[in-house]
């Protein structure tokens, strides 16, 4: 089961490209599912200026949607929006990772 | 070689393990092995070099089970779905149908390599999917194959071990019979790191590959079984087109059929020093040197036997099909009408071409489906090429008592390399299951070589006990009559000598006899002869005699003319008158006779 999370606002997009859209599975409650879940919206809204979607997966509810986007390990976020596939395990506690992997350093 | 009565035994072993359940794989001889299957709910390790069947065999128990009705989850870290599919298709299993029916379910788990690693994970999303799949599928077994790629990413062993015991856990609170599969290094032993995975699991199998002299074998071995029994060997296999193929020798129990009625082999003198030829579902090893014809006593064996509407597989390790029929036709034995009516099928392959097992579930694929009457061998001493003399040995046995389990008459050709090495009679230390020795060898006789042939075993029967002797014609084989003349049995020249030095015996008296019958021809010719020169001397004296009487009338007529015209006067009386006696005929024999 697919569940919009918080989502972004996504005015001022225009001024610096598009939006990111994030797809971030999580197990539940899990502690590190909870924590990638505080670490991505801290790092959304330090980074992106809020042009950016979350969606969250609950793979504890919704496995279907794990198996179509094969995520084994959890957290895992998923960048939907950008032409190459991007996924990141992990409790993206380390920024510079996140940053580089979005490209915006 | 999955016996027939493999699911009667499945369930022997479920009583004797006590309590303990298990699953079985369905895999060809490995439930044997495993004293009846998995341990049900519990985890299973696989472990093995690359490429030693691991996933095949994982596999192969998931394709099993799903065509039995037994739904499993297959989670695959290196192979994509396709892939997998295809390998299975070569193996003859189609999984697509199964796949469809919910029976069986490929999950290519692959992890992205471009994937950023940050910050901590688990494997909460593979447990999430699988337990949602076994879930909608009522599935109850799964195979993780390749775990350890998955647990590479964790880079670090103490939380490779805590993910992998979470998942384990899981598994077995939810009732799943689960078999991982792990890769080892190349020495078979697991590598450190994931030894605790031995600890964990409750059945560790083990799976290799050596190669000893240039011929691979696969092996495999239950290193433990917490709680059961198992088979305890190294359990040589091999993978083919149906799947693995383990066949237990030590569980290969003594099932024997008792020896059937007498089959004949061919040829009548053949059968009677065989005390009326084989018995059927007995094994007859044929042993001798090259070129001895111990082929030819087999194949006028299979003629005959398909003939009479009977099957034979005709194992031949030392010619192709071609040849063979060709070469049989020169001793004047055809077996192309048996090879067409399709009593006849000929089995050729290079004993190096593949390992034991693959040879042997060859074979066994080809009795299986062909259901022969006979099995014919050829030859046994090739086998020794397979590998070593002991898998020749175990090739055998086991080729020995599938024919036997199943009534087959087989005969084992073997060859013998070289002249009076009586040691090798046995062939290769199988004589203790063989029943009956057929021993072909040249001997040297006046330096001559023949052939022989000597029933030197039959087990449950009389059978004659001398050498014959033992020719190869271009109408087949002939045993010539025994020789019944004095001293033993003679071949080729000195046989030849010794009927001429008598038949010159006996034509001698014989000739004497014709000696005697001309002498007495000759005598009464002579005889002959001799009154026939007498009596024409007779003749011509006799013929004299009367010319002289006619003269002597003559000559007195005259003398009474010549007195009557000089007037007859009185001195006629001093004229000498012939004697009287001169008068009587015959009465005296001629002088000039003699």
């Amino acid at each position: 089961m697919k569940r919009s999370g918080q989502k972004g606002r996504a005015e001022g997009a225009e001024t610096r490209g598009k939006a990111c859209i994030f797809r971030l599975f999580v197990a539940g409650d899990e502690r590190n599912s909870r924590q990638a879940r505080e670490n991505l919206t801290q790092f959304c809204e330090k980074y992106l200026n809020r042009r950016y979607e979350i969606e969250i997966v609950n793979v504890l509810e919704d496995f279907k949607s794990a198996l179509e986007n094969n995520v084994l390990l959890t957290p895992a976020l998923i960048v939907i929006s950008h032409l190459t596939h991007i996924t990141i395990f992990g409790t993206l506690s380390d920024t510079h990772k996140v940053l580089s992997a979005l490209q915006l350093t | 070689m999955a016996m027939r009565g493999h699911k009667e035994e499945k369930e022997v072993y479920r009583r004797k393990a006590k309590g303990l359940p298990k699953v079985a794989t369905r895999i060809a001889g490995l439930d044997e092995v495993l004293n009846g299957g998995l341990p049900a709910g519990q985890t299973t390790l696989i472990s093995g070099g690359p490429g030693t069947g691991k996933s095949v065999l994982g596999l192969e128990f998931l394709y099993r089970g799903a065509a039995a009705g037994e739904a499993g989850i297959f989670v695959t870290f290196e192979e994509r779905a396709p892939g997998v599919r295809q390998n299975a298709l070569t193996l003859g299993w189609d999984m697509a149908p199964l796949e469809k029916a919910g029976k069986l379910f490929l999950m290519e788990a692959h992890v992205d390599p471009q994937a950023v690693l940050s910050g901590d994970f688990n494997l909460k999303g593979l447990i999430a999917i699988i337990n949602g799949k076994a879930a909608a599928m009522r599935a109850d077994r799964i195979v993780i194959d390749a775990l350890d790629v998955l647990l590479r990413l964790f880079d670090d062993p103490a939380r490779e071990r805590n993910e992998l015991y979470v998942l384990h856990d899981w598994l077995i609170d939810h009732g799943m019979t689960t078999v991982l599969t792990v890769k080892t290094s190349k020495n078979g032993e697991s590598s450190g790191r994931y030894e605790f995975l031995d600890f964990m699991a409750n059945c560790v199998i083990s799976l290799d590959q050596p190669v000893t002299e240039q011929i691979a074998t696969r092996r495999l071995r239950v290193l433990k079984y917490r709680g059961s029994g198992f088979g305890r060997n190294e359990y040589p296999f091999c993978i083919t087109d149906e799947g693995i193929n383990i066949i237990p020798l030590s569980f290969a129990e003594l099932q024997h059929k008792a020896l059937g009625p007498r089959v004949s082999s061919g040829h009548p003198r053949l059968d009677a020093l065989l005390d009326g030829g084989y018995r059927r579902g007995s094994c007859t090893l044929m042993s001798g040197t090259t070129g001895t014809g111990k082929t030819s006593v087999a194949s006028t064996f299979v003629r005959s036997a398909c003939e009479r509407g009977e099957k034979v597989l005709y194992i031949n390790f030392e010619e192709s099909q071609e040849a063979m029929v060709s070469s049989m036709l020169s001793p004047g034995i055809d077996l192309r009408p048996a090879l067409q009516a399709g009593r006849l099928r000929l089995l050729t392959a290079m004993p190096e071409a593949m390992g034991v097992e693959e040879h042997l579930s060859r074979a066994f694929k080809v009795i299986k489906a062909f259901q022969p009457e006979h099995v014919i061998v050829d030859a046994i001493s090739s086998c020794e090429r397979m590998g070593t003399r002991m898998t020749a040995f175990g090739y055998l046995t086991r080729v020995v008592n599938a024919c036997k389990e199943r009534g087959i008459t087989l005969i084992l050709i073997n060859q013998t390399s070289g002249f009076r090495e009586e040691n090798e009679i046995s062939g290769i230390g199988i004589s203790s299951m063989v029943d009956t020795i057929i021993f072909l060898r040249y001997i040297e006789i006046g330096g001559e070589i023949n052939r022989m042939l000597l029933v030197m075993k039959s087990r449950g029967s009389k059978h004659s006990n001398q050498y014959r002797e033992f020719l190869v014609t271009d109408h087949g084989f002939e045993i010539p009559e025994v020789y019944v003349g004095e001293g033993g049995v003679l071949t080729g020249a000195a046989r030849q000598e010794q009927e001429a030095r008598e038949e010159a015996q006996h034509r001698r008296r014989f000739q004497e006899i014709e000696q005697k019958e001309r002498e007495v021809i000759q005598t009464r010719a002579a005889l002959q002869a001799q009154t026939a020169t007498l009596k024409a001397e007779l003749e011509a004296a006799e013929a004299q005699l009367q010319t002289l009487r006619l003269n002597e009338k003559l000559w007195q007529n005259g003398r009474k003319k010549r007195g009557e015209m000089r007037g007859q006067i009185s001195d006629t009386a001093r004229l000498p008158t012939p004697p009287p006696q001169r008068k009587r005929r015959g009465a005296r024999r001629p002088g000039g006779a003699r």
